[in-house]
């Protein structure tokens, strides 16, 4: 969680340092987006408060850090995604490289595409009948890397970009994790939309 | 670009992350192409199904718990 702050867009340390920190407030203002990943990272409500209570104090600790009118809430998940990869990392064991490339969406599509006749609005009726919890199943079913960058693109909006620098990969391996992770959605969610309506 | 192209490129156009120039293309491809308007369709409904699904608020306890740990 370092270099977050400190740089100046040339790479070169600013001859005057900028301004750093922040209001307990101002952090405690992403309290729930960083609570509802952590959910989705831990899958179980007591480690995802210690989880998030981690990240505070890990954020209040390194606060200096921080760059005054930089992203607060990209800097709370960059360490959120830290603090996470490191506490559940012995018991990690998925490699996210598995049987995905087997998978047909073209299929999935072609499927949906052929509801066609009956109105633009088949496939949103189709997938409004999943339940809430059902989806969150399946977000939290996917392997941890797929699921990471599904969350932080997909629920808390961030960019390929922003999520490639807080997780320190490159652009491409976002993009990889995030269609992947999609695509594994998908089939899920269509399937279980698939078999309410049945 | 063909269908297959522009498909190639809906998860990018949805996430806002192609070029001026690239949406635009896509844009004047969905205007004109009920099958590729589809999918877009079904990958906004897919967005808003997961966001839907993962909007959870923090504990009050846990807010208070690192405001206590904070000071």
């Amino acid at each position: 969680m370092s270099a977050y702050a400190v740089q100046g867009e040339d790479g070169f340390t600013q001859p005057q340092p900028p301004a750093t920190g922040f209001t307990e407030e101002q952090a405690l203002e992403h309290i729930d987006a960083l609570y509802r990943t952590a959910l989705r990272l831990t899958r179980n409500p007591a480690d995802a408060e210690d989880l998030v209570q981690e990240t505070y104090l890990r954020a209040f600790r390194f606060r200096d850090r921080f760059a005054a009118g930089s992203n607060l809430r990209a800097w709370l998940f960059k360490i959120l995604t830290n603090a996470s990869i490191s506490r559940f990392r012995h018991t990690s064991r998925e490699s996210g490289d598995s049987s995905l490339d087997e998978m047909e969406e073209s299929d999935l599509y072609a499927r949906v595409a052929g509801d066609s006749g009956r109105g633009e609005s088949a496939e949103d009726e189709l997938l409004n009948a999943v339940l809430d919890v059902d989806v969150r199943q399946a977000i939290e079913d996917l392997p941890e890397p797929f699921r990471l960058a599904v969350v932080l693109s997909d629920v808390e909006g961030f960019s390929y970009k922003e999520i490639a620098d807080m997780l320190d990969v490159p652009l491409g391996t976002v993009m990889s994790r995030l269609f992947r992770g999609r695509r594994i959605l998908r089939k899920r969610l269509t399937d279980a939309a698939r078999s309410t309506a049945a | 670009m063909d269908c297959n192209e522009i498909q190639a490129r809906l998860e990018q156009f949805v996430d806002r992350e192609l070029s001026t120039d690239e949406a635009a293309e896509v844009q004047d491809h969905l205007d004109r192409c009920p099958p590729c308007v589809h999918i877009y369709h079904f990958e906004t409904s897919m967005r808003r199904l997961v966001r839907r699904a993962c909007c959870e608020s923090a504990p009050e306890s846990l807010r208070a718990k690192i405001l206590e740990a904070g000071r």
